[in-house]
């Protein structure tokens, strides 16, 4: 196992040349680790692009492939949003899809035919083997042992937290994302420790990269001004600090509003704010520091007391006043819910609506993260017995992540480098101390072997130390196997949870050869082919992106959730009765509705389970015509059966997914497998719609809008008059019997 | 042995480049001279499949004064769009020939177009010859009615012309519809001048004739509504590559393909329940649901993929006497759809390419492999491109198709896997072509010169060593201030 390897300082007779090859080569191997260990879903799969957002990231490289990079930047796209259209160029962080495309141009100057879809899916894991570099290079920087970078490489390599997002086909933002990440922060650390300019401009430099990337930089925007902030507190202000923290806020900010979605917003919102603060109050205690060199104590307390006050009144003033008079955004609604985990829930449905936004469940740090986990706290304490910059760094940062991986789930991302960096120094202190045979000295003559260095009471306990061979067995031994168990439980993670490409899916037949449902790609195909080239197709804003990139037709929503107005559109069209939702329909020049429905095979993730957060969207909008509690039966239940509300089983939404569906089994048998209740033998009845396409397990049902009728009959009339039923004769109405009076 | 006195035979045919455009220019006022006689005529019109063959077997005999050897065959100019395939030979005797066939061109405005049929020896005054022309027909029928339930019986018009078109009298002639059905509601009738009612059915063939002497030009318009439940697929564009490789000891092969169905288009909507209970017993449907490809055996790897990925439904059956892959669309094709896809595999270059005595390679590859289908499939467009390796010179190649469908050749460059030069490509651009061609060969002969072979490893481990070498350089530089 490559982690056991480096035993560095033990090997007494390696030259250091040795052991800078055998490094090379473990890092080789981490890599290799690294990228293998993501390949599952190529493997059982193919080379496909997973989920939802990475099929418009790939939609969007694509187009900069085809078109260049200047009509990328300006790139307007008419078919999402239908008919509002979105300003792609200018609303997306364009680093993944430049980093793929520089890929893909400097494989094809060398002829080397690639698709530029294969370049996609291995993205993520070609920059997860620099991920582990990275931290490599950071935790180097945090100790003296050589075996903790190693170690945290190899953590970082295969620690499902951070596997979740980067598989093979995972082509998200977050996939090259998490490697500037963890290498800001390495030339930050870099740059504090030396002081160094170029260090600094380094940073700025991947920075702004990753302010290219992925919005997750703001976390980086407001961890490392803390960061400066702490050790200024401590007392631990010098030239080092200022010199790194001015040059990669000087020269970062100007880089990360060089991408048109950030633009302005550096200097405009409250998010940015702290590091714009910590830049004035630095070059403040710059100037403090000067005049303290130049003047007496007296004059100076005077003058300290007096620009401070000043200083942080006017500031505050400033903020204050700017925000109120609208210069500064305040705090926006996401950033809301990172301090109040029911802000969305109540506020911004949608993006509670989300999965990857809910809290994180405890047991998800253990499965994300294994024994880490209780390493994790450990490194934080070495950190404190040493405390130097860099240490307090990892202690900030440690502080940050914890709290915010515990508020979203998908933010355990932002915290796995740091526990990875922390679980690394606590195991390569264990193993460092108990695998140096050498420290068997008699007590007398020499204090205990490899104790801390400068620890806070180190040198008040001589006699500690390591005696016996079986102790070491013992201890040592111990954390092999609980490396080993990270390592099969790491494999059994990310070949379990999270390698479904969820565009297809994956089942047994029963002599246990698998047997894959490709349903999805079925009825986009279907729709790529067989419909117009501008057919507008109404969904659920989850399936937007896969609809743009897959079946290549305009959508009225997607993931981009850009115009809650839109979407609130789509849910009570989805949620009304059909004679509304035609109208809505009509007016967007809706030809298609594709509708998500798992009940024939008990696939859960279908839209009758997504249709409470259509319902409460909608009702955000128009509170009079949408309401969920029509929805639940009055003993408040969400049913779909015979015991349905009325306004439930005259939804859109609900008789699409059941329309004939009941006809597919022998009468009386009728069943939903993913809500397992028996539904009506007679079916919902549908009239404005039709049914145009259903896929093979029926996940996907894709029905076609109805013209006006040609006769001007409401659809209705035509749809009864079509099955041979008779017209309702209008019953007469007499009106109330008068006297005639003339 | 065998095959290498085959491949010396056909190294003697590799003259040179096909003539790339078969079409003869010939002035505006051009009228085929009138010095044949049709003596006697069958017309076979084949309605079997989803493109139609039309055959003429003519005794002819040379009326003029002269020995001649041009042979004209009218068409309309609608027709010669959309034929293909168009061969002539001896009906007595096979070893007779080669035919040359070509389409004269003489004014774009006419209606009526010719194809000179060039006979290989000039027939004497008076003398007969027996000679077979066939050829193919795409886009042949209209769907009646234009659309149908997904469960209903297709049926399918076929326009033709009970005489036989000729440019010459013809004495007596038969005119014979084969059919894959015995369902045929509407043909058309014809009474003689003795008042003899045509056609005879026989099964699944209609007999109509012999009729009377007919003069040069005679046409009777004629419509034929059959059943035909089968899809009726057309493959607009095929593009296939054929890439070999020594240093692998492999041919790749790639095909992309554009597929539609044209027979009737539903009548409603796609129904998910009817399809799936008619599964059970699996009726004569008009919806395509599986494609076999016979590949040559020994392929590997095959693989089946569209445009968002691969396709999960098919299966590859390997053995020694079959290499069948079979292929199931994501959805049923119905009339009207289209499915547009793309398959590959590989094969050990043994299998398909031989060396010469001389050094030199031989390869030889089906023109077109695609699917074999009762139904019978046909090509508009067929581009076929052979990628020799790096560095081969001295092409030649040849295919037994006839001369009529190629379009269009060229040898040119392409560039692939870190090549420097670049790879001899041979491009054959050929239309109308049928699957009645699949078994018609392409074969090219090229040289592979040592230094070519050499060429790209030699490039590579010096591109390496550079990199090395600048590595180094790079790293020799001082870029610190020195700190003494």
């Amino acid at each position: 196992m490559a982690v056991e390897t480096p035993k560095g300082p033990a090997l007494g007779y390696t030259t250091e040349s040795t052991r800078a090859l055998f490094r090379v080569v473990i890092l080789c191997f981490i890599a290799a680790a690294a990228i293998a260990s993501r390949l599952f879903s190529v493997i059982r799969f193919e080379s496909i692009i997973h989920e939802f957002d990475p099929w418009f990231n790939f939609r969007a490289t694509k187009y900069l492939v085809a078109n260049g990079f200047h009509k990328f930047w300006d790139w307007f796209d008419d078919r999402t949003w239908h008919p509002l259209g979105r300003v792609t160029g200018g609303t997306l962080y364009p680093g993944l899809m430049v980093t793929s495309g520089a890929i893909y141009h400097a494989l094809k100057t060398l002829t080397v035919p690639v698709d530029i879809r294969n370049i996609c899916v291995l993205l993520a894991p070609a920059c997860s083997g620099l991920t582990a570099f990275a931290t490599y290079l950071l935790t180097n920087e945090m100790t003296t042992s050589p075996s903790a970078g190693l170690l945290a490489a190899i953590f970082m390599g295969i620690a499902p937290g951070y596997i979740s997002r980067s598989v093979a086909g995972s082509y998200d933002n977050e996939a090259i994302a998490i490697f500037l990440l963890v290498f800001t922060f390495y030339l930050w650390i870099k740059a504090l420790k030396l002081g160094s300019m170029l260090w600094g401009a380094l940073c700025a430099l991947f920075y702004g990269y990753m302010v290219a990337s992925w919005g997750g930089y703001a976390f980086i925007t407001c961890l490392l001004p803390v960061h400066a902030l702490t050790l200024i507190c401590m007392g631990r202000y010098s030239s080092r600090l200022y010199v790194s923290y001015t040059t990669w806020y000087a020269l970062g900010t100007l880089a990360s509003m060089q991408i048109p979605f950030v633009g302005f917003l550096p200097i405009k919102t409250s998010e940015h704010m702290p590091a714009l603060g910590i830049f004035g109050f630095i070059q403040l205690i710059g100037f403090i520091q000067y005049v303290r060199s130049a003047i007496s104590g007296r004059q100076f307390q005077t003058f300290l007391v007096t620009i401070l006050v000043a200083t942080f009144g006017l500031g505050l003033l400033g903020l204050v006043g700017l925000t109120s008079l609208g210069y500064i955004a305040p705090w926006s609604g996401r950033f809301y819910s990172l301090w109040d985990t029911g802000y969305a829930k109540i506020h911004i449905p949608i993006i509670a609506s989300v999965s990857e936004h809910q809290p994180t469940a405890w047991p998800s740090y253990f499965f994300d993260l294994n024994f880490l986990v209780w390493l994790f706290p450990a490194g934080v304490y070495l950190c404190f017995q040493e405390l130097r910059d860099e240490h307090v760094f990892v202690v900030v940062y440690a502080l940050f992540g914890s709290y915010f991986s515990g508020v979203m789930v998908r933010l355990m991302l932002t915290l796995t480098p740091v526990v990875c960096v922390a679980a690394a120094m606590s195991a390569s202190q264990i193993l460092d101390t108990y695998l140096n045979w050498k420290s068997a000295v008699p007590p007398e003559e020499q204090e205990a072997p490899k104790k801390v260095k400068g620890g806070l009471r180190g040198s008040e306990k001589p006699n500690v130390g390591i005696y016996s061979n079986l102790t070491r067995v013992l201890v040592s031994g111990s954390i092999l196997i609980y490396l080993l168990m990270f390592v099969s439980h790491c494999t059994w993670v990310t070949s379990n949870a999270y390698s479904s490409p969820s565009v297809v899916l994956a089942s047994r037949m029963p002599d246990g050869s698998q047997h894959i449902i490709d349903d999805y790609r079925e009825a986009y195909q279907w729709l790529r082919q067989n419909t117009k080239e501008d057919a507008k197709i109404m969904s659920w804003w989850d399936y937007g992106y896969q609809i743009g990139g897959m079946a290549d037709r305009p959508t009225l929503v997607d993931n981009n959730t850009w115009n809650n107005t839109h979407i609130a559109t789509v849910g009570k069209a989805m949620s009304s009765r059909e004679e509304v939702s035609y109208e809505i329909m009509r007016q967007h020049e809706v030809d298609y509705v594709l509708v998500v429905f798992g009940g024939l095979l008990g696939y859960s993730g279908d839209d009758i389970n997504k249709f409470l957060w259509m319902v409460r969207i909608a009702e955000g909008i128009w509170p009079d015509e949408v309401k969920e509690r029509d929805f639940f039966t009055p003993q408040g239940e969400y049913r779909v059966d015979d015991g349905a509300t009325d306004t439930m089983k005259n939804s859109l939404m609900y008789k699409m997914s059941y329309y004939n569906y009941a006809s597919l089994f022998p009468p009386g048998q009728a069943a939903d497998r993913v809500r397992q209740v028996r539904v009506p033998d007679q079916g919902p009845v549908i009239n404005t719609v039709e049914e145009a396409y259903t896929s093979e397990n029926w996940i996907i049902r894709i029905y076609k809008v109805k013209d006006l009728d040609n006769i001007g009959r409401d659809h209705v009339n035509a749809a009864a008059f079509e099955r041979g039923q008779k017209k309702k004769k209008p019953t007469k109405k007499r009106g109330a019997r008068v006297l005639r009076v003339d | 042995m065998k095959s290498l006195s085959f491949v010396a035979a056909l190294l003697g045919l590799l003259a040179g480049p096909c003539s790339a455009l078969s079409v003869v220019c010939l002035p505006a006022e051009f009228k085929p001279p009138p010095v044949f006689k049709n003596t006697n005529l069958v017309h076979v019109v084949s309605v079997e499949k989803s493109f139609a063959r039309e055959q003429i077997n003519v005794l002819v005999e040379n009326v003029s004064g002269e020995p001649q050897d041009e042979y004209f065959l009218p068409f309309t100019a609608e027709q010669i769009a959309r034929l293909g395939g168009i061969e002539a030979k001896d009906r007595k005797d096979d070893k007779v020939g080669p035919f040359g066939v070509d389409l004269v061109e003489y004014s774009s405005q006419s209606d009526v177009q010719y194809y000179r049929i060039t006979l290989p020896a000039p027939l004497k005054a008076g003398a007969q010859q027996t000679l077979a022309i066939s050829w193919y027909y795409l886009k042949p029928y209209r769907p009646l009615p234009a659309s149908i339930g997904q469960d209903e019986q297709q049926f399918l018009i076929y326009d033709f012309s009970l005489y036989a078109a000729s440019a010459y009298p013809t004495l007596k002639q038969k005119t014979e519809v084969k059919l894959s059905t015995v369902t045929i509601p509407d043909y058309t009738k014809y009474t003689n001048s003795e008042g003899k009612e045509f056609p005879e059915k026989h099964g699944s063939k209609l007999l109509y004739g012999p009729f009377d002497e007919q003069p040069a030009g005679a046409v009777y318009p004629a419509q034929i509504r059959f059943e035909f439940t089968k899809p009726v697929i057309h493959v607009s564009e095929l593009e296939r590559d054929i890439e070999v490789s020594h240093w692998g000891g492999n041919v790749a092969f790639e095909e992309r393909y554009t597929l539609y169905h044209r027979g009737a288009n539903l009548s409603t909507l796609f129904n998910r329940v009817k399809w799936a209970q008619s599964q059970y017993y699996n009726p004569a449907t008009s919806a395509l649901k599986e494609l076999k490809f016979p590949l040559q055996i020994g392929s590997v790897d095959p693989y089946f993929t569209d445009a968002i990925g691969n396709v999960s439904t098919s299966r590859f059956r390997s053995s020694k006497r079959e290499a069948m892959l079979e292929l199931k669309p994501r959805y049923p094709v119905f009339g009207g759809w289209k499915y547009p896809f793309t398959i590959g595999w590989n094969t050990n270059a043994a299998n398909v390419l031989r060396n010469t005595a001389s050094g030199g390679h031989v390869l030889k590859v089906p023109f077109i492999e695609g699917p074999k289908q009762v139904e019978g499939v046909e090509y508009g467009d067929v581009t076929v491109r052979v990628l020799l390796p790096e560095g081969s010179e001295n092409v030649k190649f040849y295919t037994d198709l006839p001369n009529s469908s190629i379009v269009e050749t060229s040898v040119g460059i392409h560039k692939t896997y870190l090549d420097t030069t670049g790879r001899t490509a041979i491009v054959i651009k050929a239309k109308n072509l049928v699957d009645d061609f699949r078994f018609r060969d392409l074969i090219i002969s090229y040289d592979t010169p040592l230094a070519g072979t050499l060429q790209k490893p030699l490039v590579i481990f010096g591109s390496m060593l550079a990199v090395y070498a600048a590595a180094w350089a790079v790293g020799k530089v001082e870029v610190g201030f020195s700190s003494k």
